[in-house]
């Protein structure tokens, strides 16, 4: 019998559920990096961000392939046997679990600059976990359903954010690539974090539905990132000034602050409360899985358990400790960087073994 | 499915405490002496001075016969003329049994006393025979009952106007009228130890799903209780999510809407006694539909339909976003509409969710006192509180006219909610927005829309998703959802509910190049 048959996603619903995972706070940050490092050509540096994740993702999907009923846990125990193969899902789970907490740390923080400025952080904590709760406590299954209908109701988003355009100057792109390519390489690195959560197939293949189209699903899930993370840095590009951009931390926001109309002014504070469903879609993910290795690892089903422990811990520590802008960026940075270990160097050090599990436990059947 | 543990916990002991079943009487078999079995009656029906029992010889049978029923739930007129005329006066054909004498539909056997007290106690009449170990059984049920009316939850303009009433019999012949098929199945179940009621699950057994059906029954099946008086009852008894403030099962009043959810393969389950029925799996967007959509033009209907959700919205947030808007994001406001906020809010003294809570609360009591009220009292209240109250307190400086606009408008918004449960929880939800809204302004009311979409989608009616089609996205079953598509678009039932026959009609119209 297969494990996670309960949890069977569609296709569309793989697809969104990694392009979620995949757009969050990079919508508002992206621009200014790109700026700092590539200046308008940056916008360019994206395809390669695009290009190497497309690249990992097909070595991840083909590698679960070969073990199709099985997630990256279930994987490593198998690879390398039931106590280190704990220690490698423990692992995993404080991956997961860093990636939640430093986007829902940084979304606390985004909305006590930008409106509530009077309310500590762990308040807006407490807060966000009432959602957060109520989608993780349905599982997989539901977080898909979630991640598709956000989808939906954020479509307006893009569209909103184009009236910007009728004030903005191309000339700031021309001439294209004015420094050279070396810039635009040196930038890309930078689009490495944003197009990260689509590592997380690693344990959402194995609910994949039709996994035949495992491969397609995921390469149209990085091309919708990339085409949303174009339309925000390309807007943003045409409308501020290549050094006006550098001077703000999240451009977007200030593009919407901009846009006014008779009847609402000051559409950011909306916009930003609405982003929130965009990062809720990136938070929930990861603290799934966080909470999925530590009850694999435990061998426990309920995973509501671990959730509230997980909630109450990130909590606490928010009470007794608000990070500074700096801490964020510091986490951030510890994110990027235990990303590019986990999404890009483990899929290219696991497939080999991989493979070779697969040949051997073949061998044996035959 | 881990909410329902609770109801198999109890299981094991709640038989014992609550009824007297183990008494050895139960199952004492019929005694072939007819004295013994009065004698045994007697002991049953202690204090129970509308049984008669009345004792005869008649002409055709050898021996005595004792005829026992309950005057007050029996039909004396069908006992008269069906049972004791035929038995008493009729002189031909001696050699003729029992069961062709007797002129009623349903005549049956029973051999023990178990099976003599439940029937007694449903209105049937039991006839006793001396020499013979069995009891016959004659169907005489006549109990007071109200004529098929108006429904008046549920009015409507176009559909029938026939209602529910408290008969099961009646009721499932007032769906039955609407799909005359044999394939319109009913399983009768029998809940309740110690006033048993009678739930008829009704389905069409070639269209409802099997899985779907089954999970219902073993949800009836695992109810213990002393009796289920009203639907709602039951309803409570066997829903997916108990805390949650959504109703997950559909009750209706109507045979038509009972016959339209059939038809799209849903299950019903009707409960005698209860004038309204339970229709399983619901999906939150029939909580928005109506019969009327669908025989009003589409266009209109599709209109409506839109309206019934922008009520929804309106009357979940509107006063959280008033309170939200006037005392956090101030800024978001143009300058002018906010100088006009402020000038009707100068003489107010309270803060905005102390004005919004008085108003907002002075509106739920008025419509709690006005329900039960009779109608001629309920308008006085009306009056009293619309216009009474409304205008004196503006004029008295405790709420502003703007947030007596907002109350109004979400009073009204909220009753465009076709259904009544859907709009009550609605009313509950309102202020749980606004204090979030007074906590955290926007925030607050965009991470509890996050929170109730959540909510939402992971409920589920009967194992089914309740957000669909929204949740999981089925476009297919779109054409029935905000837009209220052509009927004849309609091609196949709704996949929401899993139907196992998808087919719905034809192609009853001839396209463009066909013509």
């Amino acid at each position: 019998m297969r494990k996670y048959a309960y949890h069977e996603l569609s296709l569309l619903q793989y697809i969104l559920l990694i392009h979620g995972t995949q757009i969050g706070i990079g919508v508002l940050t992206l621009p200014r990096e790109l700026a700092e490092h590539a200046g308008t050509d940056g916008w360019l540096s994206m395809f390669f961000g695009w290009g190497v994740s497309v690249l990992v993702s097909l070595v991840i999907t083909n590698m679960m392939k070969l073990h199709p009923d099985k997630t990256i846990t279930d994987l490593l125990t198998l690879l390398l046997g039931k106590w280190l193969g704990k220690v490698a899902s423990i692992l995993m789970s404080v991956y997961c679990a860093i990636a939640a907490i430093v986007v829902v740390v940084n979304s606390a923080f985004i909305i006590n600059v930008w409106v509530l400025s009077q309310t500590p952080g762990y308040i807006i904590f407490m807060l966000f976990a009432i959602p957060i709760y109520i989608i993780i406590q349905g599982g997989l299954r539901i977080i898909a359903r979630y991640s598709e209908l956000v989808f939906y109701l954020t479509l307006w988003m893009p569209l909103l954010l184009a009236a910007a355009l009728k004030d903005a100057n191309w000339l700031h792109f021309l001439p294209i690539i004015k420094e050279g390519w070396q810039p635009i390489l040196s930038a890309s690195i930078y689009t490495v974090l944003p197009f990260l959560g689509f590592e997380l197939a690693y344990f959402v293949y194995p609910f994949l539905k039709k996994k035949q189209h495992a491969s397609l699903g995921i390469v149209v899930a990085n091309t919708l990132t990339l085409l949303v993370y174009l339309h925000v840095t390309i807007i943003c590009f045409a409308f501020f000034s290549p050094d006006e951009i550098k001077q703000y931390t999240w451009p977007t926001l200030n593009l919407w602050k901009v846009i006014e109309y008779s009847f609402l002014e000051r559409i950011d504070i909306i916009f930003l409360a609405f982003y929130l469903f965009i990062l809720s879609t990136t938070v929930l993910t990861y603290m799934y899985f966080a909470v999925f290795c530590t009850t694999q690892v435990f061998g426990n089903r309920d995973h509501r358990k671990h959730l509230i422990v997980l909630l109450l811990l990130i909590f606490v520590c928010l009470w007794f400790y608000t990070p500074s802008f700096m801490d964020l960026k510091k986490m951030t940075d510890i994110w990027s960087i235990a990303g590019v270990g986990f999404a890009f160097v483990l899929p290219v050090l696991l497939f080999g073994p991989i493979w070779l599990l697969q040949r051997k436990a073949g061998g044996k059947k035959a | 499915m881990a909410m329902r543990g609770w109801l198999r916990r109890k299981k094991t002991s709640a038989k014992d405490r609550m009824s007297r079943r183990s008494e050895s009487h139960y199952v004492r078999e019929i005694h072939d002496q007819l004295p013994d079995n009065i004698a045994e009656l007697q002991r049953i029906f202690t204090l129970t001075p509308d049984l008669v029992i009345r004792q005869f010889n008649s002409l055709q049978v050898e021996g005595q016969i004792a005829l026992v029923y309950l005057r007050s739930l029996a039909d004396k007129n069908s006992i008269n003329n069906n049972v004791l005329r035929p038995l008493l006066n009729q002189r031909e054909g001696a050699d003729k049994s029992l069961f062709e004498l007797l002129s009623v539909g349903k005549v049956f056997t029973v051999y023990n006393f178990q099976s003599v007290e439940t029937e007694i106690l449903q209105g049937s009449s039991v006839l006793f025979i001396e020499g013979r170990k069995e009891a016959l059984v004659v169907e005489t049920h006549g109990w007071p009952q109200r004529a098929i009316e108006d429904p008046q939850l549920e009015a409507s303009l176009k559909g029938a106007h026939q209602g529910f009433v408290e008969t099961d019999a009646q009721n499932i012949a007032l769906i039955r009228r609407y799909i005359p098929n044999r394939e319109l199945k009913i399983k009768e179940i029998w809940v309740g130890e110690r006033g048993a009621t009678k739930l008829s699950v009704m389905f069409l057994a070639d269209v409802a799903n099997p899985d779907v059906l089954q999970e219902l029954e073993d949800r009836i099946k695992l109810i213990e209780v002393d009796t289920i008086l009203n639907t709602g009852e039951l309803e409570e008894y066997i829903e997916d999510n108990p805390y949650s403030p959504f109703p997950q099962l559909i009750t209706s009043e109507r045979p038509d809407t009972v016959a339209s959810h059939l038809l799209q393969g849903k299950i019903a389950v009707i409960v005698d006694r209860s004038p309204s029925v339970l229709i399983g799996p619901a999906s939150f967007p029939s909580f928005f539909q109506n019969v009327d959509d669908y025989s009003t033009r589409w266009l209109v209907a599709t209109f409506i339909r839109m309206l019934r959700y922008l009520a929804f919205i309106v009357a979940t947030f509107l006063p959280a976003i008033y309170i939200a808007l006037i005392s956090f994001n101030y800024e978001v406001i143009p300058l002018d509409l906010i100088l006009s906020i402020g000038e009707s809010r100068e003489k107010v003294p309270f803060p905005p969710l102390l004005e919004a809570l008085l108003m907002e609360l002075t509106l739920e009591m008025l419509r709690e006192s006005g329900i039960r009220l009779p109608a001629p009292i309920g308008q006085t209240v009306g009056i009293v509180g619309g216009i009474v109250i409304g205008q004196a307190v503006v004029q008295a400086g405790i709420v502003s006219n703007i947030m007596v606009i907002v109350v109004a408008f979400t009073a009204i918004s909220s009753f465009i909610i076709p259904n009544y449960d859907m709009a009550s929880a609605v009313r509950f939800i309102r202020f749980i927005m606004m204090l979030l809204a007074a906590m955290f302004g926007i925030v607050g009311i965009v991470v509890g829309l996050m929170a109730l979409i959540g909510h939402l989608i992971s409920l589920e009616s009967l194992g089914v998703p309740y957000g669909s089609p929204l949740a999981p996205v089925r476009f297919s079953d779109w054409k029935d959802f905000i837009v209220r598509s052509p009927l004849w678009k309609m091609m196949d039932r709704p996949k929401g509910t899993r139907p196992i026959q998808e087919k719905r009609q034809g192609n009853n119209r001839l396209k463009g190049s066909e013509k």
